[in-house]
């Protein structure tokens, strides 16, 4: 395969000699195995971000409350300015999966 | 399937970012047996299962990775760069401890010598050459491995290693004058 040096042929012998071991091979489902694995890392992934989302909502709600509260709103208020974004959401949300069906049909 | 194999690495990249795992699926088994066949030349054959663990997490690594790859680099040599220091970094965690097979076993099964002196001489100078490798760079390890034990071509090494045909060329050439000048100073023959 290469010009060999000369000089070189009796280490070339030696060297084919002392490493002529089968070769391994990899499994014949490796590429499903890696997808498995890469599937359950997004999981745990998706898993791990909504639960630090969902507890990085429930404290800010929390202290937004406590804050209103200290500036003297009642709880009706509080309660009121904290759903009124998540109804927001919900209607947008809504909203966008009505349009997508409609979407799709035209 | 047969489309797959006409697409680009680009093409399949493009659409792994979309969210296609098919596409993932064949690039994994496009460059499934390069990244095995790099990541044992680096760790030896003594560590074959922790090869192919390199390989998995090399391509569990690489589609973490693939949302934010412009395609600035080719994608083998992105992914073999990857391997190389994914195997590098488990070489230096395993260095000390007891691999499954020593190398100098392996060789035995090649050793045709006629008498128990010869054989064990043989063994002997096996186990010295073997100890030697251990203390050559990297890359000449890992060239020495690939050709003569895995079989791969010097332009194939250049691939994997990232150099020139040449360099290649110059780290097998420099590996066996080193490793004959070792032996020699340990005094073996290479004959």
């Amino acid at each position: 395969m290469t010009e060999l040096d000369p000089n070189q042929s009796k280490i070339d012998g030696l060297l084919r000699r002392s490493m002529s071991s089968p070769v391994p091979d990899l499994p014949r489902d490796f590429d499903r195995q890696v997808l498995r694995r890469v599937r359950r890392r997004s999981t745990l992934l998706e898993r791990h971000l909504r639960i630090l989302l969902s507890g990085y909502g429930l404290l800010s709600v929390l202290v937004s409350a406590i804050l209103m509260r200290s500036q003297g709103l009642d709880w009706i208020t509080i309660a009121g300015m904290t759903l009124a974004p998540l109804v927001i959401i919900a209607v947008v949300r809504g909203a966008a999966r009505a349009s997508r069906p409609a979407r799709a049909n035209s | 399937m047969a489309l797959a194999q006409l697409e680009t690495d680009a093409e399949l990249v493009a659409r792994t970012q979309a969210g296609d795992e098919h596409s993932f699926a064949e690039l994994v088994r496009r460059h499934q047996a390069m990244v095995f066949r790099l990541a044992l030349s680096i760790l030896g054959r003594e560590f074959v299962p922790e090869a192919e663990d390199v390989t998995q997490d090399v391509f569990v690594k690489v589609y973490g990775a693939l949302p934010s790859f412009r395609g600035e680099s080719e994608l083998r040599s992105w992914i073999y760069r990857i391997t190389f220091n994914q195997a590098l970094n488990l070489k230096e965690r395993v260095r000390f401890r007891a691999p499954h097979a020593d190398e100098s076993v392996l060789q035995d099964v090649a050793s045709h010598a006629p008498g128990p002196e010869r054989q064990l001489a043989n063994k002997q100078r096996d186990r010295a050459l073997a100890e030697c490798m251990q203390t050559l760079p990297e890359v000449y390890q890992s060239a020495l491995r690939l050709y003569y034990w895995l079989d791969t071509s010097v332009s194939q090494i250049a691939l994997l290693l990232e150099v020139p045909e040449n360099t290649a060329k110059s780290y097998l050439h420099r590996a066996r004058q080193l490793l004959e000048g070792m032996l020699k100073q340990r005094g073996y023959s290479c004959d």
